[in-house]
């Protein structure tokens, strides 16, 4: 383990103290002179033809300055996988149908928040009313209603993966098994409701200021879709209250503020209240998944067949992504010498369904894990033995995907065994309570161009001053994760320099380098911090060559940036102050900035991703078998991400993934009926508080991924998917409920124990 | 028909006048420019609008701003003695690590104000009871926890 | 979002209420924590014209207690206050548990008892114990004062005995009998910060090891927190063994008309009716005996 000075250091946060006093600004935090406020009008019905709208009431209205329906916009439809056009389905207002209940319809800008909503109300919409499918077993069906005329079967996705001899693998299997599981949709219920702030800058071109995950995406489409250039667009990303997914694509809000700031001369804000998030909000993919393994009498997995059909709801959103990823995860964590994967993506007449933390890891691998559980109790094996058997480790080769660069995986399981002293409890524990253990993979970042940009994956730029500090420009967006520091601290490493030493500004579309795809997919501390070194390393060039020309010694050394010195290795008393060397390098150059660019786009790295996180969870229960609530007593984690660069960071991904997990386990769903969402409040949506959180016990894994910044790699989306499983079984050895159709609720569990009785 | 108030936030006295159906959030938010308070769900269920009025922690999303006249309230601007100091509780935020995206940290915050003004030594399971009324997304509650923890040792000490 | 436009009233005295309530008749609404209120016109549920607000009638906050008389809340006692009073937690500690167990810290720092019985959902945490333990409503009307046992307070789902005129001004509860005990149960799907999906309310009073008195309330599975006298009539004069309480349970399950919804299904609350009933008898017996 390398010895890092602020690299894996607990250093606070850079935006902690604002955020401590409460003057960090978030996009609803924002007013502007005349600004208009802006409020959506969505469809209360889920398939409809629009026969007619009436807005002449509300634009009447005193005060309303502009109303806005589909016939006013551009006609033209977005989606992020640019890459395929025919997979671009949304307009940001309903041009001629609706299909879901909170689909846009149209919109109101007015001088004040009371006035849009009486506009709102003032517009009348004609809908002539279709049969609507709100289940994919409806939707796939033969003569199912049409969701979108392009897509006939409602199936947008169709994604195969094959290797080996499937066949083969299940004819010299000792046992098979085929199980179906079915797993909920979740909310990603981030604190700050969706917010969008547009301006028409004095030159005439648009700023938009928007709580979002990708603001290079939100720039590229909302160009496209007001039919102008992207530089003519400026996006900037405030402060952001969290997004795990929920925010990296280009809404309605977003195009509708642009546009009418633009109609109207004047900024305009929307808001999304938190019924709104609940009833139109993405949410992660239900899906059913069927599972068929083969293992040989010794445990060996022979072969896994995976079909999954996932349920998009009434647009595909980041859909294609989820798909290709859960057939991905399915052939991850342990070694299937024949796989094959089909993945189908459904449209139903319900809100889209879009990127969650995990992207498809935490459905595939519930699968997956279960299924384990299952063939191991089957083959007389203990799970974790079973698992340990198959586990993927360094140099593995998963064909046609990538070779696994860095696994501590094995160590994973080992360490939670051990601190969770397994072995006793499995045997010892008491009816009524259980231990489980479930696990994770997954990506660090993606390498396939789905949004087709021209642009490095990843850039940065460094501005380096004689003063002894340095400015670093970045495109990468942090929503809370941290990403601002996390960047500060590898330059900082890199440079040899503190904390304070760095200026950053993130995340504007107009003065960051080109590009940065976003935060999803735990793809910002590999691909931006890489972009960071490579930027380090060109300033690094300059300084050493200035250095070296002055110390002009007869020997060639070796150059190093410590403690804010730049030295020849080792030999402090050679060292000249950073600033002085910056100095040294702009005076060779006529006085011209010491400037450099750094960037990052994974190379000959295969088509998913550069590198893999592994982990495992076990969870403790105890469940009151009377009334079926299920107390989660405490969890051990052991994960690899490589080299930590915060460690306190590290920790806070794990414990909100537990969070999160706890929810997608046990009490977390959307209450649908004929698509519409019941439950559009958190008293309804029940997701874990203080009191709901076990104790938790934490290993990290120490190990050096190559392709990342200073050794590290993933951290806190693989993790959202070891809980659910790990709780499940728990609960099945507590109670011998076998759970495959999350969430695992107290009235499953008491019909479960009814019928053993 | 607008009701002429004074309001008494962070030891400052407001003189607005307002619509009875302004909720304290909203004026606190849009009329004062005090956005550290935030609002999360508008009602009651998340905490991010919490403020203390008369030393109590309340849901500003609920509260109208004509019920809180002549009330001493204190927003999360007020926590800190100065420009260049931090409350006990903001530091200790600061140094556990309890503060991810920060959108629920200001109504943590004043509950915790409100939590250790009732005992100066809460136990683990007393933190958790009183921070019930809050909602986070990213933290899993567990530094949240460990701050409050710390800074009841940091005002012990003080 | 915003809250639809209303007119605002702070009246100084019951009486100064009751005549806005008189003059604004049909759309003034009493606004004491507004917990509830709020949030339903926050979402279009209610359009009140008008607000009565009632927290500036100085005295109306109060909760006295004497060992004759029993205790008095007064209409905007604070469920905070109501959940930490002393004379509560000693004579009344089913009641203060209702009060701490109802939404959350800010909730209970703003919101009054008095309004979660006016608000009259069925799953009202405040109803089971305080209907358990005789409780009545003194209301306030043009007409004068009235009486009104807590029981024939609820009317429906939302709905209470209130006419547009009258206004509840304090809830009082007869001092307990000594050798009586009472429980609050209650459970819902998440875990400890919920509106309940069941809550039951349980008084009974001992003699030795039979029950002499006995109530039994209901919430969140009728359409007002529900008396299951059936349940009640297999206990009464019975001993209190493990096996009666048992078939009591399974008593309530049957007496109990649940309905599935967002929170729980029919099935689910039956089951829990069955198992809070059994709790609630047991702790509330067990109190009974060792008072």
């Amino acid at each position: 383990m390398e010895q890092f000075s602020i690299v894996g250091k607990d250093v606070p946060r850079n935006d902690a103290v604002a955020k401590a006093r409460g003057s960090a600004i978030y996009t609803d935090d924002m007013k502007l002179p005349g600004m208009l406020f802006g409020q959506i009008l969505r469809s209360p019905v889920a398939h409809a033809r629009i026969i007619k709208i009436d807005t002449g009431k509300a634009e009447a209205l005193p005060g309303v300055k502009s109303v806005i329906t589909g016939k006013d916009i551009p006609k033209v439809k977005y989606g992020n996988w640019r890459l395929f056009a025919d997979t671009q389905d949304e307009y940001a207002l309903a041009v001629d149908k609706v299909r879901f209940i909170g689909d846009e319809v149209a919109a109101v800008a007015a001088i004040d928040r009371e006035t849009v909503r009486e506009a709102l109300e003032l517009i009348e919409v004609e809908y002539e009313e279709l049969e609507g499918v709100y289940d994919i077993d409806a939707s796939i069906k033969e003569g199912a209603p049409v969701i979108h005329d392009y897509c006939p079967g409602n199936i947008s996705v169709n994604r195969k993966i094959e290797y080996g001899d499937i066949e083969k693998g299940f004819a010299e299997s000792d046992y098979v098994r085929e199980d179906t599981f079915k797993v909920q949709a979740v909310s990603h219920a981030y604190l700050e409701p969706c917010s969008a702030l547009a301006q028409v800058d004095l030159d005439g071109r648009i700023t938009l200021w928007t709580s979002t995950q990708v603001p290079y995406i939100v720039q590229c489409l909302l160009a496209s879709t007001l039919e102008m250039r992207e530089n003519d667009i400026r996006v900037v990303k405030p402060f952001v209250g969290g997004g795990f997914g929920g925010k990296m694509e280009l809404r309605t809000w977003e195009f509708c503020a642009a546009f009418m700031a633009k109609q109207t001369g004047r900024p305009v804000k929307f808001t999304l209240s938190r019924e709104e998030e609940f009833l139109t909000g993405r949410r992660r993919h239900p899906m059913t998944l069927h599972s068929k393994v083969g293992f040989k009498k010794d445990g060996s997995l022979m072969a896994k067949d995976l079909r999954i059909i996932l349920d998009g709801g009434a647009y595909n959103a980041m859909g294609p992504t989820a798909t290709f990823l859960c057939g991905n995860f399915g052939a991850m964590l342990y070694r299937y010498p024949n796989y094959r994967f089909h993945g189908r993506h459904a449209y139903t007449n319900k809100p889209p369904a879009s990127a969650m933390r995990g992207f498809g890891a935490p459905q595939s691998l519930y699968a997956s894990e279960i299924q384990m559980n299952l063939a191991a109790e089957a083959l007389g094996i203990d799970p974790v033995d079973l698992r340990l058997k198959n586990a993927q480790v360094s140099g593995d080769e998963i064909p046609d995907v990538a070779t696994i660069s860095s696994c501590g995986f094995i160590e994973s399981i080992e360490a939670v065994v051990k601190m969770s002293d397994w072995k006793r409890l499995r045997k010892e524990l008491k009816p009524g309570q259980g231990i489980g253990i479930g696990c994770y993979s997954f990506i660090t970042g993606g390498v396939f161009n789905w949004f087709n940009t021209q642009y490095p994956f990843s850039a940065a730029e460094v501005r380096a001053f004689s003063d002894g500090t340095v400015h670093l420009l970045t495109m990468a967006s942090d929503i809370g994760q941290g990403c601002d520091t996390v960047m500060k601290q590898i330059l900082a490493e890199e440079l040899g320099l503190q904390m304070e030493d760095i200026r950053i500004t993130s995340a504007d579309t107009a003065t960051t380098p080109q590009a940065d795809l976003g935060a999803w997919g735990s793809r910002v501390t590999l691909m931006a911090g890489n972009a960071v070194i490579d930027a380090a390393k060109k300033i690094k060039e300059k300084l050493f060559g200035a250095l070296s020309a002055f110390l002009n010694a007869n020997v060639i050394y070796e150059m190093e940036c410590k403690n804010g010195m730049v030295q020849p290795k080792n030999r402090s008393k050679k060292a000249v102050p950073f600033g002085d060397v910056v100095a040294m390098v702009q005076k060779a150059k006529r006085g011209e900035p010491l400037i450099a660019h750094g960037y990052y786009t994974p190379r000959d790295k295969g088509l998913v991703t550069p590198a893999f996180g592994f982990g495992a969870q076990i969870a403790l229960v105890d469940v009151d078998r009377e009334t079926g609530k299920v107390d989660v007593k405490q969890m051990w984690t052991a994960h690899d991400c490589g080299t930590v660069i915060n460690p306190k960071g590290v920790e806070g991904q794990l414990a909100g993934s537990i969070q999160m997990g706890l929810g997608y386990a046990l009490s977390e769903q959307f209450v649908m009926q004929d698509g519409k969402t019941l439950n559009t409040n958190f008293l309804d949506y029940k997701m874990p508080t203080a009191m709901d959180m076990p104790p938790s016990a934490v290993t990290h894994i120490d190990t050096y991924e190559p392709e990342g910044p200073m050794g590290a790699k993933e951290c806190g989306e693989g993790l959202a998917s070891p809980t659910a499983p790990a709780i499940s079984d728990a609960v099945y050895h507590a109670t011998g409920y076998r759970c495959k159709d999350l969430p695992i609720t107290p009235e499953k569990i008491l019909k479960s124990m009814e019928n053993d009785t | 028909m607008k009701h002429p108030i004074e309001l008494k936030i962070n030891g400052d006295t407001y003189s607005l006048a307002v619509d009875p159906w302004r909720t304290l959030n909203e004026v606190l938010r849009e009329d004062l420019n005090l956005t550290g308070t935030k609002l999360g769900c508008g009602s009651g269920d998340c905490g991010a609008c919490t403020v203390l009025v008369n030393g109590r922690s309340v849901s500003s999303c609920l509260t109208l701003a004509l019920e809180v006249q002549g009330k001493e309230i204190q927003t999360v601007e007020g926590l800190a003695p100065s420009g260049s100091e931090l409350h006990p509780i903001q530091e200790a935020f600061v140094e556990t690590g309890a503060i991810q995206c920060g959108f629920c940290t200001s109504g943590m915050e004043m509950s915790a104000a409100y939590i250790l003004s009732q005992n100066s030594s809460p136990t683990e399971q007393e933190i958790r009871e009183g921070l019930s009324g809050h909602l986070c997304r990213c933290t899993g509650y567990i530094q949240i926890v460990e701050a409050v923890s710390e800074a009841a040792n940091k005002m012990k000490q003080s | 979002m915003t809250l639809p436009k209303f007119e605002y009233f702070a009246p100084e005295s019951l009486e100064e209420a009751q005549q806005l309530l008189l003059n604004k008749a049909e759309g003034a609404h009493l606004l004491a924590g507004g917990t509830d209120l709020l949030v339903k016109m926050n979402h279009g549920l209610l359009k009140p014209a008008s607000l009565i607000a009632l927290k500036h009638i100085k005295g109306l906050e109060e909760i006295t207690f004497d060992p004759k008389n029993g205790l008095k809340i007064g209409a905007t006692a604070l469920l905070a206050n109501v959940a930490a009073h002393p004379d509560i937690l000693e004579h009344y500690p089913a009641v203060a548990a209702a009060a701490r167990e109802t939404a959350n810290v800010q909730i209970r720092n703003m919101g009054t008892v008095a309004g979660n019985l006016c608000n009259a959902a069925p799953s009202a945490d405040n109803a089971p114990t305080l209907l358990a333990m005789n409780a009545e409503v003194l209301i306030s009307g043009a007409k004068g004062e009235r009486r009104l046992p807590l029981d024939q307070f609820f009317k429906g789902p939302g709905a209470n005995a209130l006419d547009s005129d009258e206004i509840l001004s304090a809830i009082l509860v007869p001092a307990p009998d000594s050798d009586s005990g009472v429980s609050y149960q209650h459970i819902s799907a998440r875990g400890k910060v919920d509106i309940s999906a069941v809550c039951v309310g349980v008084m009974v009073r001992m003699e030795g090891d039979i029950c002499r008195d006995v109530r039994i309330f209901l919430g969140a599975v009728a359409p007002v927190p529900m008396r299951a006298v059936k349940t009640e009539a297999t206990v009464l004069n019975q001993q209190l063994t493990e096996e009666i309480i048992e078939k009591a349970g399974i008593a309530a399950l049957d007496e109990s008309q649940p309905i599935t919804d967002v929170r729980s299904s029919a099935d689910y609350r039956k089951k829990m009716v069955a198992v809070l009933t059994r709790r609630a008898l047991t702790e509330a017996r067990d109190r009974a005996l060792n008072s």
